[in-house]
């Protein structure tokens, strides 16, 4: 399962980043979200989503391996483990990893999809044809 | 706080440069329920009467409201509060956005800024970090280039709020805008930021926002998330935002065209909803929360000028600088709410400004020699693009124009007074009321001047009979109580108001947000409240009887429309003045439109009656006492 | 033939809906605009902003075919 971002369709309602902070912190908060949204106004005028592509880079950079895939898919931090350092920010080509002054590990997508149930723009979307193409190797 | 208050309020001297936080007062906003509430309450206590709208004694009051912010569907508004240079009276302007927002996730409800600063400033806001910083290079800067320079130096993720040249040059219809398009509009609160030379608010925050239940909260939100999700009205507005109406308000003789002369316009296939999306649509843009997103970031394409972006125009502008103006393309209808968002003023206002300059321009009031060798000509996007450059910089007759279009009329005189399509200094919104009494009662019944988010009723004037007034004057009132509560809360009343979302519901995720068990009765009469509170101000300060400001131009009951489906229609004198007696008795209010003791100490406001009573104003007391309810919810029997 | 009608807000209520929450099934003849169609089923075709069909503005002297889900405006009420 995976998140396909057309981004062509997001308005930068910022639903998906309320969604996020809300299910996985009980708080109201973007800076809380496992994803972010980039605004480029007045040029071009667009908005464009940034979700985690499971690359898989933060977990093998991870120096105290806090980091590892879960059975289905997603890239989960161990709290305990984790000790913030952050090493694993830079090298997420799409920017996806966060950390907030709240608290003392870093934030990655669980993909629990609830941003993509939420979406009204079809701008993040479950991506189910990733599943078969990954049965494949692909 | 579990309440949906962030905490703290930020109170700015800028002449001293003095920064004060205290705890938010809970108990204000549990009265005032917040937004234009709270300005309202504020600028009652605060500015003295005879205070100078663009003087030292003026408050600025940026309110970011209980409900903005809090996971609330279009729960993205802001609030700018001020004495009004254009009205002379309690000013207030909404704004959507992220700015409110951000204010909140950064820690505060609101920030009240006193007195003037002596050199340009900029407030910045970065979580605890509060300072006035040197805004010099950033002065004389336009608005929307302002944002973008801002966005640079700072950082992307700070939302911005500014003002361009018209605000500091105090033009008195200034607006404010933030996220390069979207405006605080009316009633000139850039100008009142521009005399206090501050160029820009520009807030960041990473704080979170508590509420009293979170888990109801987040149900009955995504519950109304799925079932908008599903609503059949919900596509069209995504598609065209309010620009959809346009066909049918020149349908229907509704819509302005060349000034409030007449209300239907021929080349309206020009520059409909249609024409925007086909011709000129870059994306469509949102507001924190909100999936309607009817927001439209569009470029406009002109031969010979550079191509600019834009959001918008909607219906209001797209009405009062397209048909209102005599424009035959959408992109120069683009272009024109490009030109009036960057120099920064309201476009609506502007659409009236320039529209009244070109009438008196046909009828020979203003000559080419007044406007430095151009033409004003209907359907001219560079004489408008000169015009507004003259009156931006209130260079030679632009000064004139600069205070709105009464003021305008008061100096340029010979009759022009009777087309100045205004009431108490502000112009109209992008209806003709000629042939819909209860709004053009909407007009003139408006605190802050002629303005339609109070109250709107062509359905209801359609449905009970375009040319009787019998009966309206209290369904204005109850739309003048329940509208103004989405600025009071800070959410936008378009998504509540669009998709059938019930009042109920919305006290609902009030009670969820705040945990203080309201009612909808007990919210109506909390608006209903202010709506005193603020036309006790307005008479104090202008010193009058309020029936004397609360007549539209002549134009209205003078001028029968003279083409399209209205022909021949419009109200007269006797009309205005019937619907006027309704009104204020529907209000408890006496014949001269002075609210009486008995309404004011029978919604607690006992000292405004005291303050009233001293200036000469208090209402006579109405025989056979006030109605028990005032307003009434119109119930449609025809359709 | 038979099309379909979609409505909400007070709209909805005029509509009378039986398909669902907002539609109503509507019989009517060949040839007739969807102004005469509402007037037909009691709408005052002056309450609908426009309609809406596969994505597409129509006005009201559209003429629906067989099978049409036609979705009504209402004005906005003001904004």
């Amino acid at each position: 399962m995976r998140i396909k971002v057309n981004r062509d369709k997001c308005t930068g309602c910022r639903l998906c980043l309320q969604i996020c902070a809300i299910e996985h912190f009980n708080e109201i908060n973007p800076k809380k979200a496992a994803l972010r949204i980039e605004a480029k106004f007045p040029d071009p005028g667009k908005y464009r989503p940034f979700v985690c592509t499971l690359c898989g880079k933060c977990a093998e950079v991870c120096p105290e391996e806090a980091i590892s895939r879960a059975d289905s898919g997603a890239y989960i931090v161990d709290r305990d483990k984790c000790t913030n350092c952050g090493v694993c920010v830079p090298p997420c080509p799409v920017g996806v990893v966060f950390q907030h002054p709240d608290h003392d590990y870093v934030i990655i997508c669980d993909f629990c999809m609830l941003c993509t149930e939420l979406c009204n723009t079809g701008a993040i979307v479950k991506w189910e044809k990733a599943a078969s193409l990954e049965a494949k190797g692909v | 706080m579990a309440n949906g208050l962030a905490g703290k309020t930020l109170r700015i001297d800028l002449a001293r440069g003095d920064i004060r936080s205290f705890p938010t007062d809970e108990g204000l906003y549990r009265h005032w329920h917040g937004g234009r509430g709270i300005t309202a309450k504020i600028l009652y206590d605060e500015v003295p009467r005879d205070a100078d709208p663009l003087g030292p004694e003026n408050i600025l009051i940026v309110n970011a409201g209980i409900m903005s912010g809090c996971f609330i569907p279009a729960g993205s508004k802001v609030e700018f509060g001020s004495v009004s240079p254009l009205t002379n009276g309690p000013g207030d302007s909404n704004m959507g956005g992220h700015l409110g927002p951000a204010l909140k996730f950064a820690g505060y409800d609101m920030i009240i800024f006193e007195d003037l600063s002596r050199r340009p400033v900029f407030l910045f806001v970065d979580n605890q970090t509060v300072e006035l910083r040197d805004a010099t290079k950033y002065w004389g800067m336009k608005s929307l280039d302002c944002e973008k320079k801002l966005k640079e130096d700072l950082g992307e993720d700070f939302e911005i709020a500014t003002i361009g040249p018209a605000g500091e040059n105090g033009i008195l219809f200034s607006c404010i805008t933030h996220d390069f398009g979207r405006q605080a509009g009316r009633t000139g609160q850039g100008a009142v930021m521009g005399s206090k030379k501050l160029k820009a608010i520009a807030v960041r925050g990473n704080k979170s926002i508590h509420v009293r239940n979170l888990d109801s909260l987040t149900k009955q939100v995504t519950e109304i998330i799925l079932r908008t999700k599903k609503h059949p009205n919900m596509v069209p507005w995504q598609k065209y935002g309010t620009a959809f109406f346009i066909q049918w308000s020149n349908t229907n003789a509704c819509i302005p065209a060349y000034n409030f002369q007449t209300t239907f316009y021929e080349d309206i296939d020009r520059i409909d909803g249609d024409q925007l999306v086909e011709k000129c649509l870059i994306t469509h843009k949102a507001c924190f929360g909100c999936w309607m997103n009817c927001g439209k970031y569009t470029k406009a394409v002109i031969p010979g000028k550079p191509e600019v972006h834009l959001e918008g125009p909607e219906y209001e502008t797209g009405s009062l600088c397209g048909s209102n103006l005599g424009m035959k393309d959408i992109n120069h209808v683009a272009y024109i709410n490009w030109l009036l968002d960057n120099l920064g003023m309201d476009s609506m206002s502007g659409g009236g400004v320039i529209a009244f300059a070109m009438e008196c321009f046909e009828r020979g009031l203003i000559s080419e020699a007044d406007l430095e060798g151009h033409s004003l000509k209907w359907g001219s996007v560079d004489d408008v693009e000169h015009f507004l450059d003259m009156v931006a910089h209130k260079r030679g007759i632009g000064e004139w124009f600069a205070g709105g279009s009464k003021r305008a009329a008061a100096k340029i005189g010979r009759g022009s007074e009777k087309f100045a399509m205004q009431v108490k200094g502000q112009e109209m919104s992008g209806y003709d009321g000629r042939w819909a009494p209860g709004m053009l009662l909407s007009y003139m019944t408006a605190d802050i001047g002629a303005h339609h988010n109070r109250s709107w009723t062509i359905t209801v004037d359609m449905a009970e009979g375009r040319d009787t007034v019998e009966g309206r004057a209290k369904i204005v009132v109850y739309l003048q109580h329940i509208r103004p509560l989405f600025d009071t809360w800070c959410i936008c009343r378009l998504f509540w108001g669009e998709l059938d979302i019930t009042p109920e519901e919305i006290v609902e995720s009030l009670n969820h947000i705040t945990g203080w068990g309201v009612s909808v009765a007990e919210v109506l009469r909390t608006s209903e409240m202010i709506w005193n509170l603020n036309r006790c101000h307005y008479i104090e300060r202008n010193r009058d009887n309020g029936r004397s400001f609360d007549y539209p131009p002549a134009r209205a009951w003078e001028d029968k429309i003279p083409s399209g489906p209205g022909t021949g229609k419009g109200l007269s004198l006797a009309q205005i003045d019937r619907m006027l007696d309704e009104y204020y008795a529907a209000r408890g209010w006496d014949e001269k439109g002075n609210p009486t003791r008995e309404l004011l100490e029978d919604l607690g406001l006992g000292y405004a009656a005291d303050r009233l009573a001293k200036a000469g104003f208090l209402g006579r007391s109405i025989p056979g006492g006030i109605p028990p309810v005032r307003g009434e919810k119109y119930k449609p029997k025809a359709f | 033939m038979i099309i379909f009608l979609k409505a909400g807000g007070e709209l909805r209520t005029k509509l009378n809906p039986d398909v669902d929450y907002y539609t109503r099934r509507v019989e009517t003849e060949r040839g007739q605009t969807l102004r005469d169609i509402l007037t037909g089923i009691g709408i005052n075709p002056a309450f609908v902003a426009f309609a809406y069909k596969d994505d597409k503005v129509v006005r009201l002297d559209h003429v629906p075919v067989d099978g049409d889900v036609i979705t009504l405006q209402p004005p906005v009420s003001g904004g």
